[in-house]
């Protein structure tokens, strides 16, 4: 499912026919898409194809399966994590229209939700999510109702410096509150685990899993539920919504609360893998935004796939380019990607 | 309506950067030449403690500026700069952010504030940048952490640094490496590296391959990341294991030596070591803590505090006291950078920032940190008694271990990791 961006200001006229209801880049219903794409098998088949050669190329290169069956593994495992924290990201962007620099910021909070949660009152970490997920939702609906609601409408240089402000000052007063000191969050029980070949640990497997209950519900919410519809009208055209009777302003508000707390439930299930410092969700924030984009802007599912083919691409991108920096890589699939389908690996064509 | 946010995102780019460099305040205007020089008998003397006190080095920042502030405490306390009647020293604290050119606009400002006399910077970038400042305003400027070669290569007259440089620090690594293993019966003949991308990590591998191989070990493989974007290192751990390498050599910073330690133990290589040279996590004690028992056994060739000199303990316990906190080595650095200053400004009899440069180059002071000898300062300004020595961490603690008039315990090698 994908929400498309927002068809801009009203002033822009109404959205081209035929995008208003139609969601789904993987709808067979739409007559539209289906004139204008290729086969809906093709993208499928080039990315596993792409896939292939790649683990291929990256078996003659290092010669032992034990490597490349690693680098798999790990790269879908890191890719599920990557593809967590873009998940509230591409919400947030495909509904407000704002590219919102403190996402890494708020993942930053939850870390720090869950070090206290764990260290203080000795908590199993993954419990701290009964606690994280509705805080972080109650402070993104308050600072989108209080601080970024005025900047609707307006350009989106104000967004985006208000959300980078956001960012510095979350950053800075969790210097103020924890100090610089570095901080961690132990899973009791966290073992490797030998899978294909490979080794993982207790705690990738189990954000990887949670990630996928994640976007599960994320899928249910916005297709199977009145709010979940509400959502994606005001995504395709908040005018429009506006005039069927939603209270647009109230769905702002809820789809950044919403997207705020996934960056919650990240923050909880990264906290055993990551050193937690007031800077620790910066190193999310440039492979969240280009995995948003990679995998359509507005589409949950998207980020969840273009967050494992990151992951697969920065792993198998490390063996087959020994010596790059595992963002060359990433970038060149990037790249491609916007050279070949500009709107993203699930986005709607427009 | 794309176009709109990619325009949007260009005009953030630089916004973005400005607002994490540059909020320095102006500085007054034509103060040009030396700064106050002026100080004399009863009078204050400034140094400057720059540092990255926030942003991603923080923590390490915070420490050294503290450190600083320590020293200048107890030279006080001891009643001050004795050779001019009691002087007293103030410390102007300044934020360098980690970024060059808040670096260097800050340094501007504190000279031009009345500093006589710069310590800083823990970033080789910003060190570079400020030496640059130092030159033109004729103020000494003295390393305490910043490892890269070149900041000492321009011929810079006012600039001196404490720690052992990149250089040294790579082929002493190597060396010990060498000793360490051949006195323990199973010399290393296989040694993988794993390094950060930037010049650091490059450099520490480049004279660590040279020396390494003139000792007659086979290095590889080489692999490199990112240290601010990776996230784990199990695929490059299970690459080492696959080659046969009995050495894993790690240079790097606190973060992704910590992703090692939990790689290394999930993919369990044979490996008789994990060689750290002058890595950021593997010395410190809260890396002890992080890794648990993944870190157990890792050696670290760096420069390190020596906590077998009684004034190192007492300035140890005097920061667990005031700081609650355990003190890293950049703070007692920063601290014998304060003390240097103050020794020199006793010797020159004069706060004049061109005095003080001269009386600094004479330095011959006793150092808290682990030393072949005392401070004393090459024509380049490099602290000629400086040498990393070699740490392990056994049962949970950082210990010296090598060479013998440091050692704390004996080291164990092969240390086997995770058992």
């Amino acid at each position: 499912m994908s929400l498309p961006e927002r068809s801009g200001p009203p002033d822009a006229g109404p959205a081209p026919v035929g995008e208003l209801g139609d969601s789904t880049a993987e709808s067979p219903r739409s007559p539209v898409r289906t004139t204008r794409r290729r086969p809906s098998w093709a993208l499928p088949a080039i990315a596993v194809g792409v896939v292939v050669v790649a683990v291929l190329l990256a078996y003659l290169r290092s010669g032992s399966t034990d490597v490349v069956s690693q680098a798999v593994v790990t790269g879908i495992l890191v890719g599920g994590v990557y593809g967590l924290v873009a998940m509230g990201l591409t919400l947030i962007f495909g509904v407000l229209d704002i590219v919102n620099f403190a996402h890494g910021a708020f993942l930053t909070v939850a870390l720090y939700i869950t070090v206290v949660m764990v260290n203080r009152f000795g908590v199993y970490p993954m419990l701290a999510l009964v606690v994280a997920v509705p805080v972080m939702f109650l402070l993104g609906a308050a600072i989108q109702r209080f601080v970024l609601a005025g900047a609707i409408g307006k350009p989106l240089e104000n967004q985006l410096l208000i959300t980078l402000g956001l960012a510095l000052l979350i950053d800075n007063l969790l210097l103020l509150f924890f100090g610089p000191n570095p901080q961690s969050v132990k899973l009791p029980g966290d073992t490797a685990v030998p899978i294909f070949g490979a080794v993982t640990t207790v705690s990738r497997l189990l954000a990887f899993g949670v990630a996928l209950v994640l976007a599960a519900l994320l899928y249910v919410l916005l297709r199977r539920t009145r709010l979940g519809t509400a959502i994606r009208a005001v995504a395709a055209n908040d005018s429009g919504a506006q005039l069927v009777g939603i209270d647009t302003r109230r769905i702002y508000m809820t789809t950044f609360a919403i997207g705020t707390a996934c960056a919650g439930a990240a923050g909880v299930l990264v906290a055993p893998l990551v050193t937690i410092e007031p800077t620790t969700g910066e190193l999310f924030n440039i492979i969240a935004f280009v995995v948003v984009v990679l995998g359509g802007m507005g589409n949950v599912v998207g980020a969840l796939v273009g967050g494992v083919l990151i992951g697969l691409t920065e792993q198998l991108g490390a063996l087959l380019l020994p010596g790059q920096s595992p963002l060359l890589a990433i970038f060149l699939v990037f790249v491609l990607v916007l050279l070949f389908r500009p709107q993203g690996l699930f986005g709607r064509t427009s | 309506m794309r176009k709109n946010w990619i325009v949007g995102l260009a005009l953030a780019a630089p916004l973005a950067l400005a607002a994490c460099g540059g909020s320095a305040p102006p500085g007054t205007p034509g103060a040009g030449g030396g700064g106050g020089g002026t100080a004399g008998s009863g009078q204050t003397i400034k140094i400057a403690s720059l540092h990255p006190l926030s942003g991603s080095s923080a923590a390490d920042g915070q420490q050294m500026d503290n450190g600083a502030k320590l020293a200048v405490e107890a030279i006080n306390n001891a009643g001050g700069i004795a050779s001019m009647g009691g002087a007293k020293l103030e410390l102007l604290s300044a934020d360098s952010k980690g970024a060059p050119e808040t670096g260097q606009s800050e340094a501007q400002r504190l000279v031009q504030e009345g500093a006589v006399a710069i310590i800083g910077t823990y970033q080789s970038a910003v060190s570079q940048n400020v030496a640059a400042v130092a030159e033109r305003n004729k103020v000494p400027f003295v390393i305490d952490v910043s490892s890269a070669d070149a900041i000492l290569s321009q011929g810079y007259q006012y600039t001196f640094r404490l720690q052992p440089s990149g250089t040294v620090l790579a082929d002493q690594g190597a060396q010990y490496l060498s000793d360490v293993s051949k006195a323990a019966g199973k010399p290393a003949k296989k040694v993988a590296i794993l390094h950060e991308q930037g010049p650091f990590g490059t450099a520490i591998k480049d004279t660590f391959t040279k020396k390494a191989q003139s000792l007659g070990m086979e290095v590889g493989p080489v692999a490199s990341y990112d240290p601010a974007k990776v996230s784990d290192f199990t695929t490059q751990v299970t690459e080492v294991k696959a080659s046969g390498a009995d050495v894993l050599m790690v240079a790097g910073y606190y973060r992704d030596g910590v992703l090692v330690a939990k790689a290394v133990d999930t993919v369990k290589p044979t490996l008789n070591a994990v060689w750290g040279v002058a890595n950021g996590a593997f010395d410190l004690p809260q890396f002890a803590a992080e890794a648990g028992k993944a870190g157990e056994g890792f050696f670290d060739a760096n420069y390190h505090l020596n906590g077998k000199n009684p004034q190192t303990q007492a300035l140890m316990k005097t920061y667990q006291d005031k700081y609650n906190d355990q003190i890293r080595t950049g703070a007692v650095l920063s601290y014998d950078a304060v003390r240097v200053i103050a020794d020199s400004l006793n010797r020159a009899k004069s706060a004049d920032p061109t005095t003080l440069r001269g009386a600094i180059a004479q330095t011959n002071l006793e150092s808290l940190v682990a030393q072949k000898g005392p401070i004393t300062f090459s024509s380049t300004g490099e602290n000629q008694g400086a040498a990393p020595i070699l740490m392990q961490v056994q049962g949970g603690k950082v210990v010296q271990t090598y060479p013998q008039d440091f050692a704390e315990t004996m080291y164990r090698y092969p240390a086997t990791t995770g058992q």
